[in-house]
Formats: structure tokens, sequence, C-alpha cells
């Protein structure tokens, strides 16, 4: 079975940051495996585990992104492609998936794996966009996944209840970190993960739309700032009355 | 006359309450710039939902009604929309932020090559196109993003506007609607409900969320008196949905949902901010935590510090004696 999972670094949302002029100043150091990607690679490394089969990862990103594909062949993955990005363009979900649908056009693969949004744009897009580009069937907001020999059996966290499906190959899967807990690279596998072969590709050589973006960030704003409220300390039977009073009196909300 | 076009979502055979606030913007959206509000409602029973609908008022509903809309499943959905988009050719798309509708937001967005924007808190129209505000980075700030595009696709938040009634003779118009057995590659094998969550998290007017700090069958005996004290919904933090304690449908969070009621109430949650991301526009906080430094502190009205388990009998009692009133 091969696998490719794509996987993203996004910066590392516990960084402090601040906004100046409207625009985002953060830590350029505090970069991150994006955690939804990580549980992909761990979903993909367990269906390896009973399976066998080959695992690729594949991200787009610049220079720094790099040491991120070393992250997840720490992990296990077995090889990557490192498709480099050009600066001069702030990609959205759409320019992403175009890249990616353009990378992937002439593979042949059981599934591919994505995180099912960034964890710091929250987007929730590029997974479904590629799916629908590619033509593959596709599971997003997965759970819990398990493989029969020729087809996944994936849940995914819907509104009313867990669905379970049955996704043929080839298709595509986007998951959530409520599917595993990811493993955290052992110095082996980080021994073993400088061997391993990455590929480069430059955006230029994708022959794709690079500039196949929809949407544009025109600035960032601070939330509006709630009232700090108030703290109750001491006797608990005491302080406990007492709130749930004002709930009722003060705030008419019981 | 161009037309906003706002999709219904339904569960259970009922109208998502966040879905007719979406369609409350819409409406005020095409008053302001005197364009068309419409609906769209795709189930098993579009026809009987559109009726209910009028009391809404979008100047048409379209509805496609086929026993395969039973249940959610991303293929049909992409292609009935895709085919109303074709029909309606609407400005814009708006939804609800469901799990279901962000399942379908980027591949019907590359179907129609229309831009996307998911999970807004607020939009606006521009000539051109949409001005839209998103929380990011684990909701602690906003960005502001526009897309120019001659359709674009939009979810929002629930609670971001309110629901407006406005009675209206709506038109109905059902729009054909077939698929075969073969379009639908994969296979929807089993629903696995949650038993006893009746109340919808995301529409509840009062929400109680147990942590990690309530540690066990006393203390979940706690949260579930507390709630039915007060008809809440319960959710919880992903330590205790991650260890099994609640179902994963009722994470509250960046992963989970995002809830907006009148009251929360938080009880042995730190306050990481990936769970305050699903829980800062409750409209009021309390927090139960015995950690004085709990960062939930820092946003709660009503931080009461002290041990869940002595906290929660008396606390239960006082609005037990509150309601008897
Ligand atoms: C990408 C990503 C997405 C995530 N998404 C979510 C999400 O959607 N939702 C979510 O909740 N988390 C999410 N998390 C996890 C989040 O970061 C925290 O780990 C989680 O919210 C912690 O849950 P908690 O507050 O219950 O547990 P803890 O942080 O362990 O806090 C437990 C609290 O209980 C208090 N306590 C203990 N005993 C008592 C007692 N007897 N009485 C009173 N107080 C007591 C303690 O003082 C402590 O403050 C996400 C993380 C990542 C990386
Ligand atoms: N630059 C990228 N390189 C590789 N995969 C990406 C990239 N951007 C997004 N993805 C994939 O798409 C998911 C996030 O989509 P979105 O939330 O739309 O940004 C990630 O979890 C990845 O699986």
């Amino acid at each position: 079975m091969k696998i490719y999972v794509c996987i993203k670094q996004v910066p590392d949302v516990n960084a402090p940051l601040q906004i100046k002029d409207g625009a985002l100043i953060q830590d350029a150091d505090r970069n991150i495996l994006n955690a939804y990607d990580a549980s992909a690679v761990e979903a993909a490394l367990v269906l390896q585990e009973k399976h066998g089969g080959e695992i690729e990862v594949v991200l787009i990103g610049n220079d720094k992104a790099r040491e991120t594909i070393r992250k997840a062949l720490a992990m296990g993955a077995d090889s990557g492609v490192f498709i480099q990005e050009q600066i001069d363009t702030l990609y959205d979900s759409y320019s992403y998936a175009s890249l990616l649908a353009a990378f992937f056009k002439d593979k042949e693969y059981d599934y591919i794996f994505c995180g099912k949004q960034s964890q710091d744009t929250d987007a929730g897009l590029t997974g479904s966009m590629l799916a629908e580009l590619l033509g593959l069937p596709f599971v997003t907001n997965a759970v819990w996944l398990e493989y029969s020999g020729n087809s996944l059996t994936v849940k995914r966290q819907g509104d009313t209840g867990q669905e379970v499906i049955e996704l043929p190959s080839p298709g595509l899967v986007t998951c959530s970190n409520d599917m595993n807990d990811p493993r955290i690279p052992n110095l082996k596998g980080i021994m073993q993960s400088k061997r391993k072969p990455v590929e480069t590709i430059s955006v230029n050589e994708l022959g794709a739309d690079r500039l196949a973006v929809k949407t544009t960030i025109l600035g960032y704003e601070e939330k509006p700032a709630r009232e700090p409220g108030k703290k109750y300390e001491g006797e608990p039977d005491e302080i406990a009355r007492q709130v749930a009073r004002l709930l009722d009196e003060a705030e008419n909300v019981i | 006359m161009s037309t906003l076009l706002t999709y219904i979502s339904v569960n259970d055979g009922k109208i998502k309450r966040s879905s007719l606030e979406v369609l409350s913007r819409c409406n005020e959206l095409a008053e302001q710039h005197n364009l068309i509000s419409a609906a769209i409602i795709i189930d098993k029973d579009a026809a009987g939902l559109a009726k209910q609908l009028k009391a809404y008022g979008p100047s048409v509903i379209y509805i496609i009604e086929d026993p395969v809309f039973k249940n959610h499943l991303n293929t049909p959905l992409i292609r009935a929309l895709s085919l109303a988009i074709e029909k309606i050719n609407p400005n814009i798309l708006a939804f609800a932020s469901t799990e279901g509708s962000k399942d379908i937001l980027g591949a019907l967005s590359a179907n129609r090559g229309a831009a996307s924007l998911s999970d807004v808190s607020e939009f606006e129209l521009t000539d051109t196109g949409v001005k839209a505000k998103r929380p990011v980075m684990a909701s602690k700030i906003i960005s502001a993003v526009e897309a120019n595009d001659s359709l674009v696709l939009i979810t929002v938040r629930s609670g971001s506007y309110d629901a407006v009634e406005h009675p209206a003779d709506s038109k109905i118009e059902e729009i054909p609607f077939t698929i075969d057995d073969i379009d639908l590659k994969m296979i929807l094998k089993e629903i696995i409900t949650a038993s006893g969550d009746k109340i919808d998290l995301s529409e509840a007017e009062t929400v109680i969320a147990a942590g990690r700090g309530v540690k066990d069958e006393e203390g979940r005996k706690l949260i579930d008196e507390l709630a039915s004290v007060l008809n809440a919904g319960i959710g919880a933090s992903r330590a205790l949905t991650e260890a099994g304690v609640y179902d994963p449908s009722l994470q509250i969070g960046q992963t989970g949902k995002v809830v907006s009621p009148q009251l929360y109430i938080g009880i042995g949650i730190s306050g990481a901010i990936q769970h305050v991301a699903g829980m800062a526009n409750s409209k009021v906080i309390v927090a139960i935590n015995k950690d004085p430094d709990a960062p939930i502190f820092d946003i709660a009205d009503y931080g009461i510090v002290g041990d869940l388990y002595k906290i929660l009998p008396p606390f239960i009692e006082e609005l037990k004696k509150i309601k008897s009133n």
C-alpha cells in the first residue's frame, strides 16, 4: 500500500504574538508540524505496521519548512517530497490544493492523507479541494480508521454522531487529532531520518497555476477584550451560593 | 438581480438555528444592497421543511428532495449544490458552519472554481465580492479577509448573528435531481450516535463543560445533576473526550465544537487556548477550578476558586432553590 501524507509547517499558536499596524508579528523560529498532520502521519504509520507498504510525505513551503519533513521522517515515514515555494505569493488553501493536485496528477497511490485543518488558520479546505481536483472520493474529520485489505473503513465525526464510511482506493482522508496520539521521534528515528531520501521540486516545475489564489488577508486585529471578571475565594458553601444568586439576580441567566 | 443563497442545515428533521442566523444575515444584506435572498433545502423531506422556513422569509426557497439525503454523505450533496449553483447562479452561497458543511466546502469550491471562506464570524458584501472576519491562531486574534470572485462560498460560526423572524410568502421551487448508485463511490455503513446528548451543544442556551478535574463517577453525577437543573447541554474538554469519559461529539474547542451560549460553566477545566477557542463567545462565563492561577480565570466573569466536589453540591442546591421560586 502506498500512502502519501500532505504535511504543513505552521507557526506555533502557543508562542507569543503581536499585531503591529495590522501585521502579525510572530517568532519566526517557532514553527511546528501541524498537529493534525502529525496525526495523519501517525495514522499512516499504524497502517503500515499492520499491512506493510510505503509512506511518503509531501510538503509545500519555503526553505525553513524543510525541517518539518525531517520530523515526519523521524517519526517513521519512508521518504519526502519538498515542493519549494515562491516567497513572493501569499498562498491560500486553493493555491496549495492546486499545487498538490499538479504534483499528484501522474502519481500512483492507494490513499492520500491530509490534516483536517491548519492549526494556525483553521481553514479546513485544502484536503477536500485536493480530492475534488483529483476526482477522488474523500472523508473529512476522520477520528478512526482500519484497512481491510482492499478498502479503508473510516469513522468521521459528524454533526450528530460518528459516520462509518467505507472508502475505496484511491481515496483521500483528512485526519482529526482525535484520531491518535502522534509518536515523539526517538533518537534512532532521528538518526535514520537523515539518510532517508527527500526529493526537491520547485513550484515552477509543477507547471501549476501559481497564482490560483482566491482569498486575500487584509490584516489582523485584536479580539474585542472581555472585561476581567471577579474571583471568588473562601468558604466553598458560601462562594458557591453567592455566585449562583448573582447568576440569577445580576445576570438573569438562570 | 443577483442572489444571496443560504443553505439550510437540517438535523434530525429540524432546521438548525445556526442556518437561520445565516439566512437572517443574508436577508439583511439583500435588503441593503437590493439583491435577492434565497434559501436552499436539500433533504429527504425538503418540501415540508420549506413551509416552516417561510417564517424567516427568503424570497425563494429552492428544494432538492431525494431519499439519498436521509444522512449526510458528501458526494450527493456536492452534486446537488453544484446543480443548484448552475441553475441559480448566486453570488454568495452561505452555510452555517457545521461538520456537514465543512465536509463539502473545499470540494464544492474546487468543483465550481469558486473562492471560499470558512468559519467566519462576520461578513459583508463589497462591490467585487465578500469581506469577512475569521478568528485565527486558535482564536487568539481576528484576521480580516477578502474574496473577490463571481461566486464566494462561506461558512459562518454559530452565534455570529441573530435569527430574526421575517414572515413572507416565499416562492417554493423544486430542482429536479437524480443520482446513480455508481456515483456513490463510498458507502455509509452506519451512524454511531451518542446516547443521551439530546441538547444540541452548538445551539444550547446553557452549556456545562467538564474537564480533567472531573475525575470519577461522583464528579460526572454532579455534572449531570447541574445540567438537569439548568436544562443545559453537556460538553467536555479534550482531556475527557480523549479519555473516553465523554463522547467525542461533546468536545468544545478548536478541534471540537464552537458554542456561544448565554451561560457557560467550565468545571475542572484549565482554559487551554484550544478549548477557549470554542467558548470565548459565551455571554457569561463561570469557571470552577481549584488552581487560582488557572488561565480560565483570565476570561471568566465569575471565577470560583475551589474543589469542584465541594463547590458543586451547594451550588446545585442554591440553583434548585432559585428555580423553584
Ligand atoms: C491542535 C489542538 C487542538 C485541540 N483542540 C481542543 C479542543 O477542541 N478542545 C479542548 O478542550 N482541548 C483541545 N486541545 C487540548 C488542549 O490544549 C488542552 O490539553 C485541554 O483543553 C486540557 O483539558 P482540561 O482543561 O480538561 O485539562 P487540564 O489542562 O489538565 O486541566 C485540568 C484542570 O482541572 C483543575 N482541577 C483538578 N482537580 C480539580 C478539582 N477537584 N476541583 C476543581 N478543579 C480541579 C486543575 O486545576 C486544572 O486546571 C487541543 C490541542 C491541540 C494541540
Ligand atoms: N503547504 C502545504 N504543504 C502540504 N500540505 C498542505 C499544505 N497546506 C495545506 N496542506 C494540507 O492541507 C491541510 C490543511 O488545510 P487548510 O486548513 O485548508 O490549510 C493540512 O493539514 C495538510 O494536510
